[in-house]
């Protein structure tokens, strides 16, 4: 299949593994364009993501009947991708420029103090000698650079990073609880409501679909589902306060 | 920027790098920002290298200013050349130029690409 039909083919049809041929098809553009802007300090797996992702979404957005090829259309998009990553990327954390100010004075006060003391100075005296208070002192200390999320948690040197003791927004934990409850609750089930449960939410099929395969009318499924999700709902509330 | 500043290069992609801080200077000087340089070294590299798939062996870089600030870019390819029609990688290092430069144009002959023009930093 050409590049114009296989397009043409995939905005009639909408097909999910149609779009993943195209996209695996012109991937390597993604690649090229990931490798041209190397260098700038932004890792090239992390430049031909943002890459990839562009390409996916042109894919959705090509027209072919608009005599574009597709390499012309997409280049700039992925291209304009990049160049926002970047920019976002320079903005990720910006110190308010009150507290960067004072960064630097509290630094120059630190050596200055160090120079005549020889010792080094306490927040109270920093914030005697820069006219502010002891707590922006301390706050604008806090308020170090970007850290990164690799860095270790402490010197006892087991290997737990920042990331690995930063809470996940889905707990694990309650993941597995809902997992238990919701195999409880298909046992609860029919044979037939849970081949149901396997071809609507497993393998995500239509409900036209899944009356086909399971040799029942569009109705019935419908009727079945609603049925079943009010089962399991009843049976997981029961296990969950159990 | 208001001098002129002119570069020829042998056709080698070991050259590239000599040419890409060649730039990267060339830029610095006519006070375009990192990224104005960054983007500029890849069209130039781009317009090197579809100068060197279509058979040129040397080429001439040319930096001057561009009329309402910035600088334009002229990359010329010397010697050799054949009538080589546009391949997939072509056709991306043009759309990643008219993505990245200011009105770039194509000096054709023969059915052969010959000259690349670009601008860089312009103020509207």
């Amino acid at each position: 299949m050409n590049e114009e039909e296989l397009f043409r083919k995939y905005r009639e049809t909408g097909d999910v593994a149609l779009r993943n041929e195209i996209v695996e098809k012109y991937l390597y553009i993604a690649a090229v364009l990931a490798k041209k802007f190397v260098g700038r300090g932004v890792d090239y797996d992390d430049l031909y993501q943002v890459a990839s992702l562009a390409l996916i979404k042109g894919v959705d957005r090509f027209d072919e009947r608009k005599g574009l090829k597709f390499s012309t259309f997409i280049t700039p998009t992925i291209t304009g991708e990049i160049k926002n990553y970047f920019r976002d990327r320079s903005r990720l954390v910006h110190l308010p420029r009150k507290v960067s100010e004072l960064r630097v004075a509290i630094k120059h006060a630190s050596e200055e103090f160090f120079a005549q003391n020889g010792r080094k100075p306490t927040a109270k005296e920093l914030a005697a000698k820069l006219g502010v208070t002891e707590e922006e002192v301390l706050r604008s200390s806090d308020a170090g650079g970007v850290v990164s999320l690799d860095v270790p948690v402490d010197r006892e040197g087991d290997g737990m990073s920042l990331h690995d003791v930063l809470p996940a927004e889905d707990d694990v934990f309650e993941r597995v609880e809902d997992r238990d409850a919701l195999e409880s609750a298909l046992r609860t089930l029919t044979e037939q409501e849970r081949a149901l449960v396997r071809c609507r939410f497993g393998q995500e099929l239509s409900q036209m679909e899944t009356a086909r395969k399971l040799g029942v009318s569009q109705m019935n499924v419908s009727r079945m589902e609603r049925r079943v999700l009010q089962k399991l709902r009843e049976t997981m509330k029961k296990t969950m306060v159990e | 920027m208001k001098d002129y500043l002119d570069l020829r290069v042998p056709l080698r992609r070991e050259m590239m790098t000599t040419v890409r801080l060649a730039t990267g200077g060339v830029c610095s000087a006519a006070g375009m920002s990192y990224d104005g340089g960054e983007d500029c070294k890849v069209c130039v590299t781009e317009s090197l290298l579809l100068l060197m798939r279509r058979g040129f062996v040397s080429a001439q870089v040319s930096f001057c200013a561009a009329a309402n600030g910035g600088i334009q870019v002229r990359v010329t390819g010397e010697e050799g050349a054949a009538a080589v029609p546009l391949a997939d990688e072509d056709e991306i290092a043009l759309a990643l130029l008219n993505a990245l430069a200011e009105d770039v144009a194509m000096d054709r002959a023969d059915d052969t690409i010959r000259a690349i023009v670009f601008t860089f930093g312009q103020q509207a």
